[in-house]
């Protein structure tokens, strides 16, 4: 025996507890139904066998569909849960300051030679991932693990990410470094790239603060473009859209990436060209990864909350950043931070 | 609440961190305001470093003279060689070692020309007089 509180969609008249809790009740497995107006629920006590809560509700949801209910396991209604920002506001504070300490250190001066060793490559990655480039990369990444966590997908469009960017830093290294010519995008190239980089960071971000609900209905964007009620595509979204992200980093505005790729063009070899950016690409992999996994510490559902809503948080402060960046470079607006 | 004190405080010790680097960085500049422009058989040449950020951030030039932008780096790989100077539409990725010679054409006196590296955070200004 077992008692459930399902939501009621659909219940607007006042006799309506009274019909949901008959037709219940009417059903042999089910003792006891008490229906709510004022919460737009309805409590049942019965034997469910060992189903799920998710298919009670749809179980009974045929029972009522004819009156026009639909049963389902959690409220609809929109729960912003602002008391989740007490937490999330100080964490965000927090790693913000801790990402201006990094770029207050000066952890550029660690590369002291001019060569570039592969060694030296590893180490211009490491310095890369917790630089500004981590407002760019980092932001996609951060915002892309917990959208599809969201989805209950924690790894593997994770892994498919990386795999993606590992082996296209690799392929285009070498293409640049035999081909001897680099991917110019130019200035007007560059503020759009900006440009749609603070804004997808911005809409993502703020989809993930879950406070506006009107931003869902923006999400022709990055991960959920495709459309994930077909199974098919849901598949492609979560295999093929990581991948894709991953090869386009190659391209997203990065001081350290481009000066990379500058190296790897002189060094006129498939060979070398693409070993530097590998191992370029393997040096901000520790962050990235950090990043990426992050979802991973998400045990309870209270937490959850507080995950999304700092992870919101950060991915809107980059995406602000990129934003200022973008309106800086294109000289609407005067530089308000210098580092 | 016990996790929001605790919150609270790690963003509080990252804060005061923060603003303590950030109180440092005034004086730098002004020991940055060498003596980087020089003016040889008519024309105007300002040095710059490009490595972590430019320096001198600040530079005072003469106006109205054909002015060359002389850009140093070494061991150069972040943001700063991505060199970016919007109001001459300019954008190259500078040699990570180097220098690199760009000509600017005569300012009017007050101009601020800035140089940006390609994301926009690091800049650096040159006032014209």
């Amino acid at each position: 025996m077992k008692t459930y509180t399902l939501h009621v969609s659909g219940m607007h008249c006042a006799s309506c507890p009274m019909l949901i809790e008959g037709e219940l009740i009417d059903q042999p497995n089910i003792m006891q139904a008490k229906a709510s107006l004022k919460h737009h629920s309805v409590e049942i006590t019965g034997e469910f066998e060992e189903k799920s809560l998710e298919e009670v509700a749809s179980d009974l949801t045929e029972i009522v569909r004819s009156h026009g209910y639909t049963l389902s396991p959690e409220k609809q209604k929109h729960d912003a849960k602002w008391s989740e920002f007490k937490i999330a506001i100080p964490l965000t504070v927090g790693f913000v300051a801790f990402f201006i300490i990094l770029q207050k250190l000066g952890l550029v001066n660690l590369v002291t030679t001019s060569e570039v060793s592969y060694g030296t490559a590893f180490l211009i990655g490491m310095i890369a991932s917790v630089s500004t480039c981590m407002a760019v990369v980092g932001g996609l990444v951060l915002s892309m693990s917990a959208n599809y966590a969201k989805e209950g997908d924690k790894i593997r469009p994770q892994l498919f990410f990386h795999i993606g960017r590992l082996v296209s830093f690799f392929v285009l290294g070498g293409v640049i470094g035999a081909l001897g010519s680099v991917f110019q995008i130019g200035v007007t190239g560059t503020i759009v790239l900006n440009f749609v980089v603070a804004f997808v960071l911005l809409i993502l971000g703020i989809n993930l603060l879950d406070v506006f609900p009107w931003v869902k209905k923006l999400q022709l964007t990055l991960p959920k473009f495709m459309g994930t009620h077909v199974h098919g595509l849901k598949q492609i979204n979560h295999t093929l859209t990581p991948v894709l992200i991953g090869v386009a980093t190659f391209f997203l505005p990065c001081g350290f990436t481009q000066s990379m790729q500058i190296y790897a063009l002189t060094t006129g070899s498939f060979i070398t060209g693409a070993l530097t950016m590998f191992v370029f690409a393997l040096g901000t992999l520790p962050v990235l990864a950090l990043l990426s996994f992050s979802s991973l510490t998400i045990h309870t559902k209270a937490r959850s909350g507080i995950f999304f809503k700092t992870a919101g948080l950060v991915v809107v402060f980059f995406g602000l950043f990129n934003l200022h960046n973008a309106l800086v470079i294109a000289g609407i607006i005067p530089s308000l931070i210098s580092f | 609440m016990k996790s929001t004190v605790i919150a609270i405080l790690i963003g509080a010790v990252f804060v005061s961190v923060a603003i303590m680097l950030s109180q440092q960085s005034p004086s730098t500049i002004a020991v940055e305001e060498v003596n980087n422009v020089t003016v040889v058989d008519g024309k105007q040449i300002v040095s710059i470093t490009a490595k972590g950020g430019y320096s001198p951030r600040i530079s005072k030039a003469k106006a109205d003279i054909p002015t060359t932008l002389k850009m140093t780096t070494n061991g150069t790989f972040d943001c700063s060689s991505a060199l970016t100077l919007p109001s001459i539409a300019y954008q190259e990725n500078l040699p990570s070692s180097g220098i690199t010679n760009i000509d600017i054409p005569a300012q009017k006196a007050g101009t601020t020309f800035e140089g940006l590296c390609s994301m926009g955070m690091q800049r650096f200004e040159i006032a014209f007089e």
